[in-house]
C-alpha cells in the first residue's frame, strides 16, 4: 500500500484543526463550573506490512485517538468529602450563631438583674408606691424580653427547618437529575464528547449534592454512579437510573431526622447535618430558657403567696405563665406585691415578705443561670467557629488541589495554541508541496 | 508538559480566598476601634463576655446599695439632729428642777417652773413624733402610724414596734436605719422602768401642786434626768457608729468598682495601640498582596502573543 503524502498532511491539518478546537473549549470553559480540562491523544496512522510487501512504505497520516478528560477521582472524591465537612460546619455555626442573638441580644439577662434591683430598692421603704411601681415595670421588662428570646428561637428553628426542607428537595431533584444522567452514560459511547460532557456533569452534581448531605459514590465500570447518603453504610439513593427519595420528619420538639425510602440515615457532613445539629442545640437551649422563666415565676409567686400586700390582703401571684413564651404579668398594680410577711396589716412596714423572696431569688439565681446559659451557647459558637474555619481551609485547599489538575491554565492554553497553529501551517506546507510535485510531475514534457 | 501545575481558576480562587481573609481581619479590627469593645458577640471570648456579665450585675446593684446607704445616712443624719435637740430640752430640764428644788421659791415660782417643764413635755412629745426622709415616723421602728400617742392622762405611750428596720448595703452587709423612741427614752430609776417624758410629766405636774413636797420631787427627779441625758448621748453615740459604718462601706464599694472598672476595661475594651498597630500591619499586608495579584494576573502570556 503505498502512501499519499496529500492525505498525510491532510489528516495532519485536520488533527491540528481538532487539536485548536479543543484548546479554544478549553479557554472558553475557562471558568465554568465542573468544566475539566481536555486534551487531544494523537496517533500514528500506519499499516505495517503484508506477506512479501516487507519493508514496504505505508504512512496514512495521524488521526484523532481521544479526547482525554483530566479528572483525577481522588482529589474529586476529597473536594466531595472535605466540601461537605466545611458545608456541616457553615450551616452549624450560622444557624447556632442566630440561637446566640436570640438568646443574649433579647436582653434577657438585664432584665432580670434589674428585676433584682428593683427589689433590693424596694427593701429601703416598702411602702414606697413609686418603688413599688418600679418593681412592676421591671417585672414586665424580664417578662417581655423572655417571651422575645423564646419567640426569636421559635424564629430561627423555623428558618432552619424552612432551609432544610429545601436542601432536602434540593437532593432529591439532584438525584434525579443523577439518575437521568446514568442512563444516558450507559448509552453514551466511550471518548466522545457526548460522554465527557455527562461525565462533567455527573461529577458537578455529585460535588453540588455533597453540599448538603455526605455522599459516598461508586463508580462503576461504564462511569454511572451509585451514590449513598451518610456514608459508605448509608441508605442507597441512586442505582443506576433509578432513585429513591429522601425524606425529612420534624420531632415535636423541632429536631430533624431523615429517611431514605423506609430506611433512616444518620447524616454526619453537609448543609442539611449542621442545620440539624444546630437545631439540636437550639431545643436544648430553649428547654433551660424555660426552666428558668418557669424558676422565676414559681420563685416569686410562692414568696407572693406567703406574704401580705399593702392593703393587708393575701399576696397573689405576680407572675403568669408556663414556660418562656408564655411567662407575663398577672398584678398591674404596685401595691399587691407581698413586701410583709404573713399576719401583718394594711400598709405594713415590715419588708420580712420582701426579704424572703430576695433570698429565695437569690438561692434559685434566675441571673446566674441565665449567664451559664450564655455562656454554654456562646462557648459552643466560639467552638464550632475555629472548626469551621479549620473545615473552610481544608476545603478550599482540595478544591486548588484539584483545579490546579482538573482546571485551565491560560498560559498552557496559549502555548498549545501556537504549538497547534504550527502544526496546521506545517501541514499546510506539506500539501503545498504535495500539489508543487504533482504539478511537476504534470509539467514533464 | 505543563507549564505551570496552577490552573488559572485555582489562581483566581486562592487569591480570594487570601484577599477576603485579610479584608475579614482588617474589618474586624476597624470594628473593634469603632465601637471601643473587644467584644461584639459573647462567642468572641465566651469566659471574658460571662465575666462582664457579672461584673455589670454587680455595678448595677452597687448603683442600688449606693442609693439605699444614701436614704440611711439621711434618715441616720435626722435622727443625730432630733437627739441633739432632745439632749437641749433634757439640759434645760434639769436647770428648771435644780431652780425648783431650791427651798426659797415660793408655790407659785415653782408652778410657773411646772408650766414650762409640761410645756417642754409637749415639745419632747412633738419631737419624738418627726419624721424620717420618706415620711414615716423617725422614732417607730416599722409602724405605719405615730410613734407616740398620748392616753386619756396626757402620758405619752410607745405605739411602734420593737427595733427599726435593716437596710441592706450590699455584700451581705446592711444597717439599722434609726433609733426606736425606747431605745434612748427609756431607762430605769431604782430598777424602776421609767421614760424621759414620764418623769418630765410627773415633775411638771408635781410642781403644779400634785405632790405635797414639790421641793423634793425636783430633788428625786434629778438622778432620774441624769440618767436620761446619759440614755440620749448613748443614743447619739449608737448613730454616730452607724455612719461611721454606712462610710466604711461606701468606702469599700467605691474601691470595689474601681477595681471592677479596671477588670471590665482590660476584658471588654480595645487597647487603640495595639489595635492600631495590628490593623496597621493587616493593612499593609493587604496592599501588598493586592499590589502583586494585579501583577501577577497581568502576567498572561496572550498579553505576549501578538
Amino acid at each position: 500500500m503505498a502512501s499519499d503524502l496529500l492525505s498525510i498532511a491532510a489528516s495532519g491539518a485536520k488533527a491540528a484543526r481538532l487539536a485548536l478546537d479543543v484548546t479554544a473549549q478549553n479557554i472558553a470553559n475557562a471558568s465554568s463550573e465542573g468544566y475539566v480540562r481536555r486534551s487531544v491523544r494523537l496517533e500514528e496512522l500506519a499499516s505495517s506490512g503484508g506477506f512479501g510487501r516487507i519493508g514496504d512504505v505505508s504512512l496514512s497520516g495521524v488521526r484523532l485517538d481521544r479526547v482525554m478528560r483530566n479528572a483525577d477521582t481522588f482529589r474529586q472524591a476529597e473536594v466531595r468529602r472535605t466540601g461537605a465537612d466545611a458545608a456541616r460546619g457553615q450551616a452549624e455555626v450560622a444557624g447556632l450563631e442566630n440561637v446566640q442573638t436570640a438568646v443574649e441580644q433579647s436582653n434577657v439577662y438585664p432584665s432580670i438583674v434589674k428585676f433584682e434591683a428593683s427589689l433590693q430598692q424596694l427593701a429601703s421603704d416598702p411602702v414606697d408606691p413609686s418603688l413599688r411601681s418600679a418593681v412592676i415595670e421591671a417585672a414586665r421588662t424580664m417578662t417581655r424580653t423572655m417571651n422575645i428570646a423564646a419567640t426569636s428561637l421559635d424564629a430561627a428553628g423555623n428558618g432552619l427547618r424552612f432551609e432544610a426542607g429545601d436542601a432536602v428537595s434540593q437532593i432529591n431533584g439532584i438525584a434525579t437529575e443523577l439518575g437521568r444522567v446514568n442512563l444516558r452514560l450507559a448509552r453514551a459511547s466511550d471518548a466522545s464528547s457526548d460522554q465527557t460532557a455527562l461525565l462533567d456533569q455527573r461529577d458537578m452534581l455529585l460535588e453540588r449534592m455533597s453540599e448538603y448531605a455526605d455522599v459516598s459514590a461508586t463508580i462503576n465500570a461504564d462511569h454511572t454512579v451509585e451514590v449513598r447518603l451518610g456514608g459508605s453504610a448509608g441508605a442507597q439513593i441512586v442505582t443506576g437510573g433509578t432513585t429513591a427519595s429522601l425524606a425529612m420528619t420534624t420531632a415535636p420538639n423541632g429536631t430533624l431526622s431523615f429517611a431514605v425510602g423506609a430506611t433512616p440515615v444518620t447524616l454526619s457532613g453537609g448543609s442539611l447535618a449542621g442545620k440539624a445539629q444546630a437545631l439540636i442545640k437550639l431545643a436544648d437551649v430553649r428547654t433551660k430558657l424555660d426552666t428558668i422563666a418557669t424558676g422565676v415565676i414559681a420563685t416569686v409567686n410562692t414568696a407572693q403567696a406567703a406574704g401580705v400586700a399593702l392593703d393587708g390582703s393575701a399576696g397573689q401571684p405576680l407572675l403568669a405563665g408556663t414556660d418562656a413564651a408564655s411567662i407575663a404579668l398577672a398584678l398591674e398594680d404596685g401595691r399587691k406585691i407581698a413586701t410583709a410577711p404573713a399576719g401583718a396589716g394594711a400598709n405594713s412596714r415590715d419588708a420580712a415578705g420582701l426579704t424572703a423572696m430576695r433570698t429565695a431569688l437569690g438561692i434559685s439565681d434566675p441571673a446566674g443561670a441565665m449567664d451559664a446559659l450564655i455562656f454554654d451557647i456562646s462557648g459552643t459558637v466560639a467552638g464550632r467557629t475555629v472548626t469551621r474555619d479549620a473545615l473552610d481551609t481544608i476545603a478550599g485547599n482540595a478544591r486548588i488541589a484539584l483545579s490546579a489538575q482538573a482546571g485551565v491554565n491560560l498560559d498552557q492554553e496559549a502555548t498549545n495554541l501556537i504549538r497547534y497553529q504550527q502544526a496546521f501551517q506545517a501541514s499546510s506546507k506539506a500539501i503545498q508541496i504535495a500539489s508543487n510535485l504533482f504539478d511537476t510531475l504534470l509539467a514533464l514534457r | 508538559m505543563t507549564i505551570s501545575t496552577t490552573s488559572t481558576s485555582a489562581f483566581y480562587e486562592r487569591a480570594t480566598m487570601d484577599l477576603s481573609a485579610l479584608r475579614k481581619q482588617a474589618e474586624s479590627l476597624q470594628g473593634q476601634l469603632s465601637s471601643g469593645a473587644r467584644l461584639a458577640r459573647s462567642s468572641d471570648n465566651p469566659v471574658a463576655a460571662s465575666r462582664l456579665r457579672t461584673l455589670a450585675r454587680g455595678s448595677e446593684m452597687a448603683n442600688v446599695d449606693l442609693a439605699n446607704a444614701n436614704r440611711a445616712t439621711a434618715d441616720l443624719k435626722l435622727t443625730d439632729t432630733a437627739l441633739s435637740t432632745f439632749a437641749d430640752y433634757v439640759t434645760r430640764a434639769r436647770e428648771l428642777t435644780i431652780q425648783a428644788a431650791n427651798g426659797t421659791l415660793t408655790t407659785s415660782q415653782r408652778a410657773s417652773i411646772g408650766g414650762e417643764l409640761q410645756q417642754i413635755h409637749g415639745s419632747l412629745f412633738a419631737l419624738a413624733n418627726s419624721r424620717d426622709s420618706t415620711g414615716h415616723a423617725l422614732f417607730g421602728g416599722q409602724t405605719a402610724g405615730n410613734a407616740y400617742t398620748l392616753d386619756g392622762a396626757g402620758n405619752a405611750v410607745y405605739a411602734g414596734t420593737a427595733t427599726s428596720e435593716d437596710l441592706p448595703l450590699g455584700d451581705g452587709q446592711s444597717v439599722k436605719r434609726g433609733l426606736t423612741g425606747p431605745e434612748f427614752l427609756n431607762f430605769s430609776v431604782n430598777g424602776n422602768p421609767t421614760d424621759l417624758m414620764a418623769v418630765i410629766k410627773t415633775l411638771g405636774d408635781a410642781l403644779l401642786g400634785a405632790a405635797a413636797d414639790p421641793a423634793q420631787a425636783a430633788r428625786d427627779a434629778l438622778a432620774p434626768l441624769s440618767d436620761a441625758l446619759d440614755t440620749v448621748t448613748n443614743g447619739q453615740t449608737q448613730i454616730g457608729a452607724r455612719l461611721a459604718w454606712i462610710e466604711l462601706t461606701n468606702d469599700r464599694r467605691t474601691t470595689l468598682s474601681e477595681l471592677h472598672a479596671g477588670e471590665e476595661a482590660d476584658l471588654g475594651s480595645t487597647d487603640m495601640a495595639a489595635t492600631i498597630a495590628e490593623l496597621q500591619q493587616v493593612m499593609l499586608v493587604l496592599e501588598a498582596s493586592q499590589a502583586s495579584f494585579v501583577k501577577l494576573a497581568s502576567l498572561n502570556l496572550f498579553e505576549l502573543i501578538q
